[in-house]
């Protein structure tokens, strides 16, 4: 096991390593002059050049990249040619942001989809198996800035009862206050997931159900409760946690789009500025960052099958 | 500059100066960015501009609250004076922060700032200021003429590569006889010199910065956490790129300390967003208010819209260096497409007035209303339109017209409905804005809104966009009789003679369709009712006379 770890993340530098070069070389490919958008109106050939001169864009590309791959691995993951932020500061700021929605996304999401998903398969066809399919297609089929929209218009404008925008932070001002901004957008991000989770939820117990060990289990005597929860949900979890794995992609792009409704500066709105900037050094930064995420998501599901499921060994 | 009428430049000395003096003196030395900077400012205060920034009211302040300010705003680059060339920055942040030697008043003339009074020579080549005695920058360090030399220097430093730099360019010598004493020197007489170096907000150029901040935190820092002498100070530890900071009163400030106990500013870039924080009172005031917002927030009692008149233009300019636009046929068939009073209800939900020129409504001195003015061959006429287009080959033509953000989406979608009309087969190309200003910039486009923003300067909304050798002409546009209007423009002294040739430039940019003219779009900013003494001034914003009566 722990060889495998091991052997999966000697893998996962490379992945990291595919991705960043690869975006490295797109966002140079991608048409936009990082140049002329911070000189803006004071634009003139004399000053583009020496500002590229300054910010070492007038080097060979490939000169380039060697730099910024050597800054990388000592830690220097450089600054924004648009604000001089470095790249490290603007993580920092924006990735417990984005963390606490998404946190509060799949919490919203496992809540609703797992009692919902159980019940819809323990019913089926029934009513409120429809009914809980009806609003997983709902949900899953709106966008979530749109959904989000909606949530502030009726919870913050209408009833006010939470706040439309922003973002506190917990170690300042205590969970409750920190909680509230979330929620609505927490809601946004999570409504698709959890419909996502909750079709999944359904389809794997149902599948389960039908098996044998499940008669067993009946034949025995055993409690249904225990049946269920037991050694039904257990199995059926399986090809959840695989989908709950690829998915966190899902409440990450969900985010991008979310804290701009929200008005909150996590890694989505600053990953989303600095592509229109044409800001090489905070892209690359952010998108590697995310890469690792998601390699490390991945080993993780993995990890979490062996817990699962005993039948499913790496070595 | 002035070949006719001798000045006597020392009616420029403290400690007021009146807006009439300023105008004069601005029109008749060719300072038309100063001038219309007043006459807007003219304009703005005929129209009730409300209150004053001297305190005692008929009710009484109340000292407290937070005021939570929602800024149309993606990124705010950097807040070092020296270096701020994002317009609403300099308008909205920089006078809350800074002072500076002069101010504007409520009868928009001049006023002491930090400066207690001051004497221009009569040949209008000396400024002698005097300082306040006493006065601190917010980190306690006392100010004096020293910070305003090390200012000065630190701005014409070219290593420091100041946007502003220019306007220092006439200085000859800067010297501080003593403590209390700063005396420039210019190279020739320059009339807008205390409104574009020396005022608050505008005159980033010499703006006080403590040195001592500077050398501890370095100019990067400096530019997030600046240390000024303006009515409020920046709290380092909330200031956060792209989301905002927290400002608190400076209560070593010479005007007193400010009603309000602390202003949160947050960037709002989405409207939508802005305007759910302000209906659900998670903001106070959005600056500058979206025009999409305005039906949602003209129908809620608990918010007052401010408005003011625009102190910019925008045309569809057309690439004349490419077929059909060479024609000037085609580029009057396209003119005469444009309602323009439907265009602004469409694309502005009416919060912008129709354009029959580059003229500002807010330059009231030289701009005349399209009702008033004599009838532009550009006029609306759909019917001639249609035949101009048909003989001018452009049924049926594909076009693409290019479009960013700071222009948005709705202007440009009616505009090209407007071209649907006259058989143009247009598609938008909604670009972001590093690609946008690059297209344009290189006059790789057929046709885009061109037009001159939240810029005060409408010799540069002139000069620039129409004379052959202008920057930002990149559309192909040639005249010679533009070019010697414009030069007329900068060297004529008499202001009606001045005022005459910009209406006979107008006139001859709509015969020529230099552009199509479509719009000028207001100066807005939606405010939470209880706020009071608000100053309402276009481009800039002051907090210190801002009080909440809750």
């Amino acid at each position: 096991m722990t060889e495998y770890v091991v052997r999966r993340l000697i893998h996962s530098v490379f992945i990291v390593w595919g991705c960043a070069t690869l975006v490295f070389f797109l966002l140079r490919m991608v048409p936009g002059d990082p140049v002329v958008r911070m000189l803006g109106p004071e634009y003139t050939p004399e000053a583009a050049e020496a500002l590229r001169r300054k910010l070492g864009l007038d080097e060979p590309i490939y000169v380039q990249y060697a730099r910024w791959f050597g800054n990388v691995l000592t830690g220097d993951l450089g600054a924004s040619v648009a604000s001089g932020e470095t790249v490290t500061g603007a993580i920092k700021s924006g990735l417990p942001k984005t963390l606490s929605i998404t946190l509060v996304a799949f919490v919203f999401a496992t809540v609703i989809a797992l009692p919902t998903g159980i019940i819809a398969a323990l019913r089926r066809n029934s009513w409120l198996d429809y009914g809980a399919s009806f609003i997983a297609f709902f949900w899953v089929s709106m966008p979530s800035f749109w959904f989000g929209i909606v949530l502030i218009l009726l919870f913050s404008v209408k009833l006010q009862w939470l706040p439309a925008i922003g973002y506190v932070e917990l170690s300042k001002e205590g969970f409750w206050p920190w909680l509230q901004r979330l929620i609505l957008p927490g809601l946004a991000v999570g409504a698709g997931y959890a419909a996502i989770l909750m079709r999944f939820v359904r389809a794997g117990l149902l599948e389960v159900l039908g098996s044998d060990y499940i008669r067993t289990a009946r034949a025995k005597g055993l409690h249904e409760r225990s049946v269920i929860l037991r050694h039904a949900l257990r199995n059926a979890l399986i090809p959840v946690v695989t989908v709950a794995g690829i998915q966190l992609a899902l409440l990450l792009s969900g985010a991008v789009v979310t804290e701009t409704v929200f008005s909150i500066r996590g890694l989505g709105r600053i990953l989303v500025g600095a592509i229109f900037d044409r800001d090489y050094p905070m892209v690359q930064g952010i998108i590697l960052l995310i890469a690792i995420i998601f390699v490390l998501a991945n080993l993780i599901v993995d990890i979490i099958y062996t817990m699962l499921d005993p039948r499913i060994h790496y070595g | 500059m002035s070949r006719h009428t001798p000045i006597d430049w020392s009616v420029l000395s403290g400690p007021r100066v009146s807006r009439r003096t300023l105008m004069k003196l601005a029109t008749a030395t060719g300072a038309f960015g100063f001038a219309q900077r007043f006459a807007a400012m003219d304009a703005h205060a005929a129209r009730g501009a409300r209150s004053t920034r001297t305190r005692g009211r008929a009710q009484e302040p109340k000292q407290g609250g937070t005021l939570r300010v929602g800024f149309q705003i993606s990124q705010i680059v950097t807040l070092d004076p020296g270096q701020v060339s994002q317009g609403l920055v300099a308008g909205s942040v920089l006078p809350v922060l800074f002072s500076s030697l002069v101010q504007f008043d409520e009868e928009l003339g001049l006023i002491p700032d930090l400066a207690e009074n001051w004497q221009v020579s009569p040949d209008g080549l000396e400024y002698t200021f005097t300082l306040r005695e006493g006065l601190t920058f917010h980190n306690g360090d006392p100010l004096t003429s020293a910070d305003l030399r090390y200012t000065y220097e630190r701005t014409t430093d070219p290593a420091f590569a100041s946007p502003h730099a220019n306007k220092l360019e006439l200085i000859t010598s800067f010297e501080t006889p003593d403590d209390r004493t700063v005396k420039i020197t210019l190279g020739q007489p320059f009339a807008p010199f205390l409104a574009v170096a020396c005022s608050r907000g505008p005159g980033r150029a010499l703006t006080p910065i403590s040195r001592r901040a500077i050398e501890e935190m370095g100019d990067q820092q400096f530019g997030m956490t600046p240390v000024g002498t303006g009515p409020f100070m920046i709290v380092p530890e909330t200031a956060e790129i792209g989301r905002g900071f927290d400002l608190v009163p400076f209560e070593g400030w010479y005007g007193g300390r400010p009603y309000v106990d602390k202003i949160e500013l947050r960037m709002v870039p989405e409207p939508s967003s802005a305007v759910s924080g302000l209906e659900a009172g998670d903001l106070d005031v959005i600056d500058p208010m979206p025009a999409t917002a305005a039906q949602q927030l003209q129908g809620n009692p608990d918010v007052v819209i401010v408005q003011a008149p625009g102190t910019n233009w925008r045309g569809v300019a057309m690439n004349m260096n490419r077929p059909p636009w060479d024609n000037i046929e085609a580029r009057m068939a396209v003119a005469k497409a444009l309602d323009r009073e439907d265009f602004v209800k469409r694309a502005f939900f009416g919060l912008a007035d129709p354009a029959i020129g580059p003229i500002a409504p807010a330059f009231g001195w030289v701009y005349v209303p399209p009702d008033q003015a004599p009838p532009s061959p550009q006029a609306y006429n759909l019917e001639e339109a249609k035949a101009l287009a048909e003989k001018a080959g452009l049924v049926g033509l594909k076009q693409v017209i290019i479009s960013s953000e700071e222009i948005g989406l709705r202007p440009t979608e009616v505009l090209r409905s407007v071209l649907q009309e006259i058989g143009i087969d247009a598609q938008i190309d909604f670009q972001q804005g590093a690609v946008f200003t690059e297209r344009w910039q290189t006059g790789d486009f057929d046709m885009f809104l061109h037009g001159s923003q939240v810029d005060a300067d409408p010799d540069d909304g002139h000069w620039n966009f129409f004379h052959s050798t202008g920057p930002w002409n990149t559309y192909g546009y040639k005249s010679e009789k533009a070019d010697e209007l414009l030069e007329a423009t900068r060297n004529t002294a008499d202001p009606e003679e001045r005022t005459r040739i910009y209406q006979e430039l107008q006139a001859h940019l709509q015969t020529d369709v230099a552009m199509a003219f479509a719009y000028h779009v207001y100066d807005l900013l939606a405010l939470h009712k209880d706020i009071q003494g608000y100053v309402p001034v276009p481009e800039q914003r002051y907090w210190e006379t801002v009080w909440l009566d809750r």
